[in-house]
C-alpha cells in the first residue's frame, strides 16, 4: 500500500473508533432509567365517570396535583376505575385517582453510587478510555508504516485496545444484569409501608441512596412504592461497543469488510450455540436447585445458591438406578441383536452377488421408513402373543429389528469402502468366508462398525413411546419412561426429573459427539458408494 | 471387481436370514396385524371380532377431532420439516468456515441430536412455563420485559410452541448432513467461479445447492419420516389437550387406543399414517435408487 493511502484508512478507521466510543460516551448520558413513584393517592368510591362526585374528586386532585407543579415537580395524574355488581345486585363503581412523579436517570448518574452495577459501569468507561488511549497511542507511532511491519510495541497497543474494547462489551449485558437484580430486590425490600410522610424529601432522599451511596433516614418511606425500569435503550450500547470495535480489529489488521463478516459468524455462531446450549443450561442448575429455587420466578443466579447433591441421592433412592440399568439392558441387547444380525446382511450385500439384491435393499430402505410408532397397536398385539410385553427382552428386540436397516445401511457403506482385496487373498488361501468377514473385513471395517454400534445404541437408548405402550411394571421401566413418575398431574419435581435427565443424557451425548462425523457421512453418502 | 466367490449359490440368503427373520418378525408382522385389525370388529374391551369392511375407517373419519388433527399433523411436518431445513442448511453453511472454536461449536451442535425427546421436551416445558419459567425469568432479569409473560395463553399457541421444539431438536441432524455434503465440495469449484467473477448468491445457486442436494433429499425424506412418527414432544408438552386441538396423528392414534378405548378407528387411522409413510418411503427410495444408478 503506498503511504498516502495508507495514511487515509489508518485516519478514516481512528475515526471510526472515536466516533464508536463517542456514541458510547452519549448514550450514557441519555436518560435510561426511569423511576416511578406515587405521592398522593385518592380513591373515591360510588362514583361514576363524568358525575358530580366524579367531578368533585377530580378537582380535589386537581388542586393536589398543582401544589406539587409548584414545589417543582413534574406529576401526572392517572385514573383508573373498577366496576362490579354488590351483593343487592346494584351497580357501583370505585375510581382511584394517582399523582404520580417520575424521573429518569443517565447512566453517569449511577457512577460512585456504591451499588454493584455501578462499579461495573465504572469498569467499562475506565475500559473504554483505555482502549482508546491504546488505540491513538499505537496510531500516532505508526501512521506512515505497513500494517504487515509494525512495531512491537505498536501491535501490542492496537491489540490491547480491541481486547479492553470486547471487554466492555462483554460486560453491558452483566450490568444489566446486577443493575436490574439489584435495583428491585432493593426496592422491593424496603416497600413495606405506604406513603406517609416526607413527600417532599422523597426524591431527594432517593437521589442520595441511589446515586451519592448514602442511606438517608427515612429511606424504607421513600422508597415504597417506588418502580424502577431500564430503558431497552441500553441495548443500543452494545452495538456502538461492537462498532468501535471492529474498528479496532481492523486498526489492528484486514479489511473492515472482512472484519465485520468475521464478526457477523462469531456473532452467529456464539448465538446458534448459547440457544442450543441454553436448555441444558436449564437442565443441569435445575437439577442440583431446591424445590422452592426451582419455582422462582426471580431466580437468577448464573449457578443454585446452593449445590444440593443430595437431589441425586434423592433420585436414586426412588429407583432410577434401576430405571438406568433398564435401558442398558435394553440398549445394550438391542445393540448387539442388530449387529448379530445385521453384520452378516451387510457383507453379503456389500461382498456377495445373489439375485434378489436390490428387492433386499428395497425391503431395508422401506423398513427404515417405518418409527414403531405408527404401529403401536400391532406391536402390542404381538407382544402379547408372544408374551413379551412388559419385558426388557420383548423392548431390545423391537428395537433392535426397528434399528436393523440403518445397521445395515451404514455397515453396507463401510464395507463397500473397503477393497476387497484382503478377503479375495485370504480365501485363496483357504479360509472360508466366515474367516474372511471375521479376521479380516471386521478389523478392517472397526470404525464403521463401533459407529452403527453407537447409533444403535444411542437409538434405543433414547425409544422412549414403544416403552411406555409395552412396560407396565415400574421396576421394568427404561429411564426415558421412568423419569416421568417425577412430573404428576399436578405436581412436577423439576428437580429430581432433571437431575434423572442429567444422568440419563450425559453418556448418549458424550457417545454421540465421538461417532457424528461418521454418521453423517455414512448416512447420506456412505450408504451408496460403489 | 467388487465381490467375492461363493461356493454355494444359496449361501448369501443364509446371511441375510437372520436380518430377514427379524425384520419379518418385528416389522411386517405388526404392519400385517395392523392391518387385519382395520377391517376386524373390536369392542372396547378389545376383543377382536369379525370382518367388518371399512367400517373403521368410517368412524376414525367421522370423529369429530379428525379434522383437526390431520390439520394438525400437515402443519406439524410442513413447518418442522421446512422450518429445521432452512435453519440447518444456514447453520451449516456458516460452520463450514473455517473459525477457530469450530469443533467446539460443532460438538454443541450434537446435543439436541443425541438427547432424548422426551427430556427435551420437558426441558422446554420448564422454559417455557408462566409461573416460574426461565424464559420468563431471565426476561425478566435482563429488563427486556417488566412482567412475566404468558407464553401459553391458548392451544394456537401452544401448538407453535411444539413445532418450535420440533424444529429445535430436528435442526442438528439436517445441518450435519447438508454439512457433510458441503465438504465434499472441491474448492477449487469455487477459486473457478471466483475467476469468473460470480458473487455469494450465484455460487450458492450454481454450485452450493446442486451439490448439496443428495445430502438435503435424503435428510429431508427422513426427517418427514421422523417428524410425522413423532410421539414425545407433544405427549409431553400437552397430551394434545384440550380436545386433541394439539394433537398430531400419532398422538391422537396412541390416546384413542390406549385411554379411549377405540382400538377400531385407531387401527383404521395407523393404516392410513402407514399409507402415508409408504408413499413418502416410495419417493426416497425412486432418489437413493436412481442415485445408486448414476454413481
Amino acid at each position: 500500500m503506498r503511504d498516502p493511502e495508507l495514511k487515509r484508512v489508518n485516519r478514516r478507521f481512528l475515526l471510526l473508533l472515536i466516533l464508536g466510543i463517542a456514541l458510547a460516551l452519549i448514550l450514557m448520558s441519555l436518560p435510561l432509567y426511569s423511576f416511578n413513584a406515587a405521592v398522593y393517592v385518592k380513591k373515591s368510591p360510588n362514583t361514576f365517570v363524568g358525575d358530580e362526585k366524579y367531578l368533585a374528586a377530580m378537582e380535589e386532585v386537581e388542586s393536589v396535583a398543582a401544589g406539587y407543579r409548584d414545589q417543582g415537580f413534574d406529576v401526572e395524574i392517572s385514573e383508573e376505575a373498577l366496576e362490579r355488581v354488590n351483593s343487592k345486585g346494584e351497580k357501583t363503581s370505585l375510581i382511584t385517582f394517582t399523582i404520580q412523579e417520575s424521573f429518569s436517570k443517565n447512566l453517569f448518574s449511577f457512577l460512585g453510587c456504591g451499588l454493584a452495577s455501578s462499579r461495573v459501569l465504572t469498569l467499562i468507561l475506565i475500559l473504554l478510555g483505555l482502549a482508546l488511549a491504546c488505540a491513538l497511542l499505537g496510531t500516532l507511532v505508526s501512521m506512515d508504516l505497513p500494517q504487515r511491519s509494525l512495531p512491537r510495541r505498536t501491535a501490542l497497543l492496537r491489540s490491547l485496545a480491541s481486547a479492553a474494547l470486547l471487554l466492555a462489551l462483554l460486560l453491558v449485558p452483566v450490568f444489566v444484569l446486577t443493575n436490574n437484580y439489584t435495583f428491585s430486590r432493593q426496592i422491593s425490600l424496603y416497600n413495606k409501608d405506604l406513603l406517609t410522610e416526607g413527600k417532599d424529601l422523597l426524591f431527594a432522599k432517593l437521589d442520595r441512596f441511589l446515586f451519592q451511596g448514602g442511606m438517608g433516614s427515612g429511606i424504607d418511606n421513600a422508597l415504597s412504592q417506588m418502580q424502577m425500569q431500564t430503558s431497552p435503550l441500553i441495548w443500543v450500547l452494545m452495538p456502538a461497543l461492537f462498532l468501535s470495535l471492529l474498528a479496532a480489529v481492523q486498526l489492528r489488521r484486514g479489511s473492515i469488510k472482512s472484519a465485520l463478516l468475521r464478526g457477523l459468524l462469531y456473532f452467529f455462531v456464539v448465538v446458534v450455540c448459547l440457544i442450543t446450549l441454553f436448555p441444558y443450561y436449564v437442565m443441569t442448575i435445575t437439577a442440583f436447585r431446591s424445590n422452592a429455587e426451582t419455582l422462582d420466578m426471580y431466580f437468577l443466579h448464573l449457578f443454585p445458591t446452593e449445590w444440593l447433591w443430595k437431589n441425586l441421592t434423592s433420585i436414586i433412592q426412588r429407583g432410577v438406578p434401576r430405571y438406568l440399568l433398564n435401558s442398558l439392558l435394553v440398549a445394550g441387547g438391542a445393540t448387539c441383536v442388530a449387529m448379530l444380525c445385521g453384520i452378516p446382511a451387510a457383507y453379503a450385500m456389500a461382498r456377495m452377488d445373489f439375485k434378489g439384491k436390490k428387492a433386499f435393499l428395497g425391503f431395508v430402505i422401506m423398513s427404515q421408513m417405518f418409527s414403531p410408532v405408527v404401529l403401536l397397536i400391532g406391536i402390542s398385539q404381538l407382544m402379547n402373543t408372544l408374551r413379551l410385553n412388559d419385558s426388557v427382552v420383548g423392548l431390545m428386540l423391537i428395537n433392535a429389528a426397528f434399528n436393523q436397516a440403518f445397521a445395515i445401511w451404514l455397515l453396507r457403506g463401510t464395507f463397500v469402502s473397503i477393497s476387497p482385496e484382503m478377503e479375495q487373498a485370504a480365501l485363496i488361501d483357504g479360509c472360508n468366508t466366515t474367516g474372511a468377514l471375521t479376521k479380516v473385513l471386521i478389523p478392517m471395517a472397526a470404525p464403521g462398525i463401533v459407529t452403527a454400534l453407537i447409533f444403535v445404541f444411542i437409538n434405543a437408548w433414547n425409544e422412549y413411546t414403544i416403552s411406555t405402550v409395552l412396560i407396565s411394571t415400574d421396576i421394568n421401566r427404561p429411564i426415558t419412561v421412568g423419569i416421568t413418575q417425577f412430573s404428576s398431574f399436578n405436581m412436577i419435581e423439576w428437580q429430581y426429573l432433571f437431575a434423572a435427565s442429567l444422568l440419563a443424557t450425559i453418556p448418549v451425548v458424550i457417545l454421540f459427539m465421538s461417532i457424528e462425523k461418521h454418521l453423517t457421512s455414512g448416512l447420506t453418502s456412505g450408504g451408496v458408494k460403489g | 471387481m467388487n465381490s467375492i466367490h461363493v461356493k454355494h449359490k444359496w449361501e448369501p440368503y443364509l446371511w441375510l436370514l437372520p436380518s430377514l427373520l427379524l425384520i419379518a418378525i418385528f416389522v411386517v408382522f405388526p404392519i400385517l396385524i395392523v392391518f387385519k385389525l382395520s377391517f376386524s370388529e373390536i369392542t372396547p374391551g378389545g376383543v377382536i371380532g369379525g370382518f367388518i369392511g371399512f367400517q373403521n375407517f368410517v368412524e376414525a373419519v367421522h370423529l369429530p377431532p379428525f379434522k383437526t388433527v390431520m390439520l394438525n399433523t400437515f402443519w406439524w411436518v410442513l413447518s418442522v420439516v421446512g422450518l429445521s431445513t432452512l435453519l440447518g442448511f444456514i447453520i451449516a453453511m456458516v460452520m463450514n468456515q473455517k473459525f477457530r472454536g469450530r469443533k467446539i461449536a460443532r460438538a454443541i451442535l450434537v446435543f439436541p441430536w443425541a438427547t432424548s425427546l422426551v427430556i427435551q421436551a420437558s426441558i422446554w416445558n420448564y422454559i417455557i412455563k408462566y409461573e416460574y419459567g426461565s424464559l420468563n425469568s431471565v426476561l425478566l432479569n435482563l429488563g427486556v420485559i417488566n412482567q412475566a409473560i404468558n407464553w401459553r395463553t391458548s392451544y394456537p399457541i401452544e401448538f407453535i410452541w411444539e413445532c418450535g421444539v420440533g424444529i429445535f431438536v430436528t435442526v442438528p441432524f439436517v445441518a450435519f448432513c447438508v454439512l457433510s455434503g458441503l465438504q465434499s465440495i472441491d474448492g477449487s469449484l469455487y477459486e473457478a467461479a471466483t475467476m469468473d467473477g460470480a458473487g455469494f448468491w450465484s455460487k450458492l445457486w450454481n454450485i452450493t445447492l446442486p451439490m448439496v442436494r443428495p445430502s438435503l433429499t435424503v435428510s429431508t425424506v427422513l426427517n418427514i419420516i421422523y417428524v410425522f412418527n413423532s410421539f414425545p414432544i407433544v405427549y409431553t408438552m400437552t397430551k394434545g389437550a384440550p380436545a386433541h386441538k394439539t394433537d398430531t396423528m400419532i398422538t391422537y392414534l396412541y390416546m384413542l387406543s390406549f385411554y379411549e378405548r377405540k382400538k377400531g378407528p385407531a387401527t383404521a387411522l395407523s393404516v392410513i399414517g402407514f399409507l402415508i409413510l409408504c408413499l413418502c418411503a416410495g419417493i426416497y427410495m425412486v432418489t437413493v435408487m436412481r442415485k445408486e444408478e448414476t454413481q
